[in-house]
């Protein structure tokens, strides 16, 4: 199992750090999607406790850790309020530029 | 002294801004709002500085009086409560500009909420005691930041908004990163907790990893060398009031980052990440010098000198004798000041020209009819480049005192090698701007956005520069402070 998730995670980060050099950026803020889901799956492995049953409760069986999974919620809500940030900001700028390669938004180099 | 002191200045701006976003229709009640909760905020930091500097020992809170490793703990240290004072001081003036700013996002509805919550942001990420409470505040800064950037009149505000907020995404990814590798080594997350495990068995395997990823995180922040290319077009397409906090305050959370990496958390690896710290400053000083001198904008030309003061103070942090650490603690508050106050005459100037923009080519010779804004300029520029009577120059004399000292003499090479390169480019935006002929018919605009910010920061860089006392040994004691780790863990564990 612990194999098993490593594999997926180590996955994940390949296809997120993949599409997040896409040039194409809507390619690349669903990079950022899957990169920030890996991240909370590691936050999960990062627990002490290889436990089944939720802390604090009295059923049998070893407990899971709380700490990664408070983490993990936080760590949710941030990247949504950020990746629909992103979107928002990246629906502005492909709107105007009427692209979505990010080489040709040019604006900014002087 | 009251324990819940220092919640206060992380709290006031948060009610402030909720409060000001219930002001949708009273502009003018918004911004008074703002400026009196920021100006509270302030005088809180500035009781709770001399509260911690007078007992000598650093303010605990710990939220819902959970103790400490399992809670979230707030923690007041000398270090912390004097770059707590320095932000908000600077963030103060910029709400005094944004009060008089010209600028038409300055009355969106948004403006001072997000104001007040990047306030709040960067006050909570150097006043908490936990790892993962700094990447909460960091990202409540970070989005403030991009959302005030992305409202900007400057169209390509948008664009720089987006860009910089890819990047700070993957700077939380890797602090996040970070944050599971110290969990998974150490079980705990509270920095205190953590410094004192790490000193008990400082040989986990991904304690390195760790370093990294949280090295990666904080340089990022603070745009040093090889993490910097968002950030001169990120703080150029800013509105002014904004863009004089971002390259003066906001990267300055990277500076106290790397202060807490050497000097509380990974004191047995320090000298790894020091070496690293002065090599990558080096090349700041150098790359940030040179490119300043290449622009074509004012407000460009600030944010590649911002490079090159970060790399003067990451040099001293790599120094890491107390003098030094005195040193960059006095570099970092003289350079929040000047440049703030810089970022504000440029964008002043460039709102009295015929097209809204700083670049060189719209207000050559526009100053020659503007004085004030001209002897203001000329003065923080003095400051930037460390002329006396200027608090710059107090700034690089403790710097060039503590590299003797410490005997670093190849860093004080480049260090003193690339020092001219501030005064070619202050110099010349001078010249340019204030002395040439202005082309036909260009004369400045009636009105545009007043002054009261910039001279009262470059008023108070003057006397910090002629009274420089109470500064050096505020600053001192920070030294020696941090010299002294034991004293931050056992007041947050209370062993």
């Amino acid at each position: 199992m612990p194999y098993l998730m490593a594999l997926a995670i180590g996955t994940m980060f390949g296809i997120g750090i993949f599409l997040v050099l896409r040039r194409n950026l809507l390619r690349s803020a669903i990079g950022l999607v899957i990169l920030s889901n890996a991240v909370n799956l590691f936050l999960l492995c990062c627990g002490a406790y290889d436990g089944v049953t939720p802390a604090y409760t009295t059923a049998p069986g070893p407990r899971a850790d709380a700490l990664p999974q408070a983490l993990i919620l936080t760590a949710i809500v941030i990247s949504m309020g950020g990746l629909a940030f992103v979107l928002a900001l990246l629906g502005v700028l492909a709107h105007r530029e009427r692209t979505a390669d990010a080489d040709a938004m040019r604006g900014l180099r002087h | 002294m009251d324990p819940h002191l220092p919640l206060l200045p992380i709290v006031l701006p948060l009610a402030g801004a909720a409060a000001a976003l219930g002001l949708v229709a009273t502009p003018r009640a918004r911004a008074t709002l703002a400026l009196a909760t920021m100006l509270a905020a302030t005088l809180a930091s500035l009781v709770l500085l001399r509260e911690v500097w007078s007992t000598g020992r650093p303010m605990v809170f710990q939220l819902g009086a959970w103790p400490a490793p399992f809670g979230i703990t707030i923690v007041a240290d000398l270090l912390a409560a004097t770059l707590a004072v320095m932000c908000q001081l600077v963030m103060c003036a910029g709400l005094v500009y944004a009060w008089s700013c010209t600028d038409r996002c300055v009355r969106d509805p948004a403006f001072y909420p997000l104001f007040l919550s990047l306030a709040t942001g960067l006050t909570g990420a150097i006043l908490t005691g936990d790892l993962f409470n700094l990447f909460v505040f960091a990202e409540l800064m970070v989005i403030s930041g991009a959302a005030l950037t992305a409202i900007a009149d400057d169209r390509l505000g948008s664009e720089a908004a987006c860009k910089y907020f890819y990047l700070s995404l993957l700077a939380s990814i890797a602090l996040l990163l970070a944050c599971g590798c110290l969990y998974v080594s150490y079980g705990t997350l509270n920095l205190a907790d953590l410094a004192q495990r790490i000193t008990a068995t400082p040989d986990r395997p991904l304690l390195p990893v760790a370093i990294v990823l949280l090295l990666v995180f904080f340089l990022t922040k603070s745009a040093v060398v090889p993490f910097h290319f968002w950030q001169p077009d990120f703080h150029t397409a800013a509105p002014t009031p904004v863009s004089a906090m971002l390259s003066s305050v906001v990267v300055k959370l990277g500076v106290y980052g790397v202060l807490r990496m050497t000097t509380l958390l990974f004191v047995h690896e320090a000298e790894t990440i020091r070496a690293v710290l002065v090599a990558l400053g080096g090349a700041g000083v150098v790359f940030g010098g040179l490119t300043a001198i290449g622009t074509h904008n004012a407000k460009r030309m600030l944010a590649y000198s911002t490079l090159a003061q970060i790399g003067a103070i990451l040099v001293a942090i790599g120094w890491g004798t107390p003098a030094a650490l005195a040193a960059a603690i006095v570099i970092t508050f003289n350079h929040s000041l000047i440049k703030a106050a810089l970022l504000m005459l440029a964008g002043a100037v460039a709102s009295r020209a015929p097209v809204k923009s700083a670049a060189f080519a719209d207000i050559t010779g526009l100053g020659r009819s503007l004085p004030l804004p001209g002897a203001l300029f000329l003065l923080g520029g003095m400051a930037l480049a460390g002329l006396p009577p200027t608090n710059g120059f107090v700034g690089k004399l403790a710097l060039f005192r503590s590299g003797i000292e410490a005997a670093q003499y190849g860093a004080l090479a480049v260090l003193a090698a690339a020092s001219p390169l501030t005064l070619v480019y202050v110099a010349r935006a001078f010249q340019r701007v204030w002395w040439e002929q202005p082309a036909a018919g260009l004369v400045p605009k009636a009105g545009g956005d007043r002054l009261v910010a910039p001279a009262l920061l470059v008023g108070l860089c003057l006397v910090l520069g002629v009274w420089a006392e109470p500064l050096l040994a505020l600053a001192r004691a920070n030294g020696e402070w941090l010299a002294t780790p034991a004293n931050y863990v056992q007041a947050v564990l209370r062993r």
